[in-house]
């Protein structure tokens, strides 16, 4: 009888690491497929030059084509809905959240240091750019592991002609 | 004789305990690799050289995937544009402000037949594993 008790028992341990081993690889996978959207958002919005000031030969970006911009391609890149709730299809459960977002434009001198020091982001620019943070929540499959929610950090610069 | 009869009635549990892992951990690392195509493909169809992703770049692409034990043949490439403009002719690249969008999929291979035997449904020979992004487009005229 023990010995049976002893199987089960190992059943149980081997499943929950097979669980914990399967579910940190696919965080590890969610992880880098977030930080990838989050960079793609970022040089969408950087991308979008202002063109009366660029005919002035400012090169600057249009905060607020910068933002739509940001966010349409943080949406196509999670499969998100405008609200940023999850479509089917999503790899995410939890509607992520833009934390920050600014528009670093002509107003300082490059290279500029940006420092964020409630998210410790840092990151030197050296024409006009776009940084942001996204909040986002991993979707567990067990409970085996701790709830994980991630704070990905993500800058881009203006690309000159 | 009743722990041989223990065992017999749990054998398949033993046998999805002892190899579901292998089968789950190849289909991570295929997933893993199909987007990492897929963020390479983007990075260089959406810069500025290129605006485009042709036919010659997923030759090479399946190819490369091939490497990886993928059948090329079953690998499918969806290429497309934000505004509905062809992606993949190099003669019209996509200029800047426009989303190249690229999605590569790939059949299970009966990956997850094994979960069968603990009574889980699994996907049907159309289901496919996919890796996707949209990149904005850096190309300028």
């Amino acid at each position: 009888m023990h010995k049976l008790l002893f199987g089960v028992l190992m059943v149980v341990v081997w499943w929950m690491l097979h669980a914990l081993q399967w579910e940190e690889e696919r965080a590890m996978g969610l992880l880098y497929e977030m930080k990838r959207a989050v960079n793609r958002s970022a040089h969408a919005a950087a991308q979008q030059a202002d063109r009366d000031r660029l005919e002035l030969g400012i090169p600057s970006i249009d905060p607020g084509l910068a933002r739509a911009a940001a966010d349409l391609y943080l949406q196509a890149n999670l499969r998100l809905d405008r609200d940023f709730r999850p479509l089917p299809g999503s790899p995410l459960r939890h509607p992520p959240a833009v934390l920050v977002f600014e528009v670093i434009n002509g107003e300082h001198e490059f290279p500029y240091t940006y420092y964020n020091p409630e998210y410790n982001f840092r990151v030197t620019l050296r024409r006009p750019g776009v940084v942001m943070v996204v909040r986002a929540e991993y979707p567990r499959l067990f409970s085996v592991m701790g709830p994980v929610v991630w704070q990905i950090k993500g800058a881009a610069e203006l690309v000159h002609v | 004789m009743k722990q041989l009869l223990v065992f017999v009635l749990f054998a398949p549990l033993f046998c999805w305990l002892a190899f579901s892992p292998v089968y789950k951990h190849v289909l991570l690392v295929r997933q893993a690799l199909l987007q990492q195509e897929a963020d390479y493909l983007l990075e260089i169809g959406a810069s500025g050289a290129y605006g485009y992703i042709d036919r010659e770049m997923v030759a090479e692409s399946r190819l490369r995937l091939a490497r990886y034990g993928f059948r090329p043949e079953l690998l499918e490439y969806d290429i497309e544009s934000t505004n509905g403009m062809p992606a993949d002719q190099p003669a019209e690249p996509l200029p800047r402000g426009v989303g190249l969008r690229l999605e590569i999929r790939y059949p299970y291979e009966r990956l997850l037949d094994i979960d069968r035997l603990i009574g889980l449904d699994v996907p049907g020979p159309e289901g496919r594993i996919a890796a996707s992004g949209m990149k904005m487009s850096e190309y300028v005229p």
